[in-house]
């Protein structure tokens, strides 16, 4: 995703009602990341599950959050989605760095990358590919599932292996 | 002093204060001895309670959160001291009930036997308690009152038969009737 949407979509959800962005950083979300650090809205935990934990404690306080990680984080955190914020109901938006998506990426990336479709399935987890076309209409998507308190997912592919 | 006998001293103190519950025997003795509305029971995800309470401290600066943990809790998520004592949260207390072992799985034992927990909380900006008497409990609860954050009370516990039942809430009704209490007051 361009660097320009990425500052873009940051500005979107927060207009929206996004109020925290917690997480851990990925480079697929760079910009995103540079972009909201900034605007010092940015929380940077050391693991995925306890940026979840901090999210969740926000969501509770009626404060909407997004989460960001990259997939590897993603995935050690799927008991924590299954047992705490899909238990519990509680609205979070992720945005998660898809890893492994093209061959070429690096090794430790590849199985991850894999699972990634069947990982989301298998939680039920709903979510959206995003990209520089349809990135507003998948925040507005994501929005919408918040309000209805259901988790939701949006996906940056990782289109090159620099 | 046993984790209920600790609980029920905390509970006393703290009245209707928010409390983050830490799964296991934790949350079960708290259900137990002092149920109410503003409890979060956090039945799963084990290790993430300090970082709940983070998250609602940050949102909540003018209401005192506090964090039920135990050792084998905070292990799982050390990480989060190191977030806390970063950010500051003047309002979280974050108590560790400290017996040295895993006593809701079968009191398999954890490494806080030889290492204390308090000396690492301190060298991450933490303002640190420590105790294993029920008086001087009650007396470091009521000096925090007047102390800001971020706070770690380290009670070091006894293991006991006494085993509290489950939390007969569901968790969509410890969320509603949580969040009510975030909201109202």
């Amino acid at each position: 995703m361009k660097e320009s949407y990425q500052n873009k979509m940051f500005d979107y959800l927060n207009k929206m009602g996004i109020e925290n962005f917690v997480g851990v950083p990925d480079s697929t979300m760079k910009q995103f990341i540079a972009h909201g650090l900034k605007k010092k809205k940015i929380l940077i935990s050391t693991r995925e599950e306890e940026a979840i934990g901090i999210a969740v404690g926000m969501a509770l306080s009626n404060s909407n959050s997004l989460v960001f990680m990259q997939n590897a984080g993603f995935a050690n955190s799927l008991s924590t989605i299954a047992s705490l914020v899909q238990m519990y109901k509680i609205p979070l938006i992720f945005l998660i760095g898809w890893r492994g998506y093209i061959k070429n990426d690096a090794p430790e990336h590849e199985k991850i990358g894999k699972i990634q479709p069947e990982l989301i399935k298998s939680l039920g987890l709903k979510s959206m590919i995003i990209d520089d076309g349809n990135w507003k209409k998948a925040c507005q998507w994501a929005l919408q599932q918040s309000k209805k308190s259901i988790l939701c997912a949006l996906i940056i592919k990782r289109e090159t292996d620099e | 002093m046993n984790r209920k006998k600790a609980i029920t001293v905390a509970v006393k103190k703290i009245k209707e204060n928010h409390i983050i519950a830490a799964n296991g025997y934790i949350s079960r003795d708290l259900f137990s001895v002092g149920d109410k509305t503003s409890n979060f029971y956090m039945i799963g995800s084990m290790g993430l309670a300090s970082s709940i309470g983070l998250g609602l401290a940050i949102k909540n600066p003018k209401k005192q959160i506090f964090v039920f943990d135990g050792d084998g809790n905070i292990l799982m998520n050390l990480g989060s001291l190191t977030t806390i004592g970063t950010i500051k949260p003047k309002n979280l207390v974050h108590l560790i009930f400290d017996n040295g072992s895993h006593e809701s799985t079968g009191g398999q034992p954890t490494c806080t036997k030889s290492i204390n927990i308090a000396e690492i909380a301190k060298a991450v900006n933490i303002k640190v308690f420590q105790t294993a008497d029920e008086s001087q409990f009650e007396q470091i609860l009521d000096k925090i009152k007047k102390i800001s954050g971020p706070i770690m009370i380290v009670i070091k516990i006894t293991n006991s038969k006494d085993v509290s039942s489950r939390v007969l809430w569901k968790p969509l009704e410890i969320k509603k009737r949580f969040m009510k209490t975030i909201v109202n007051d």
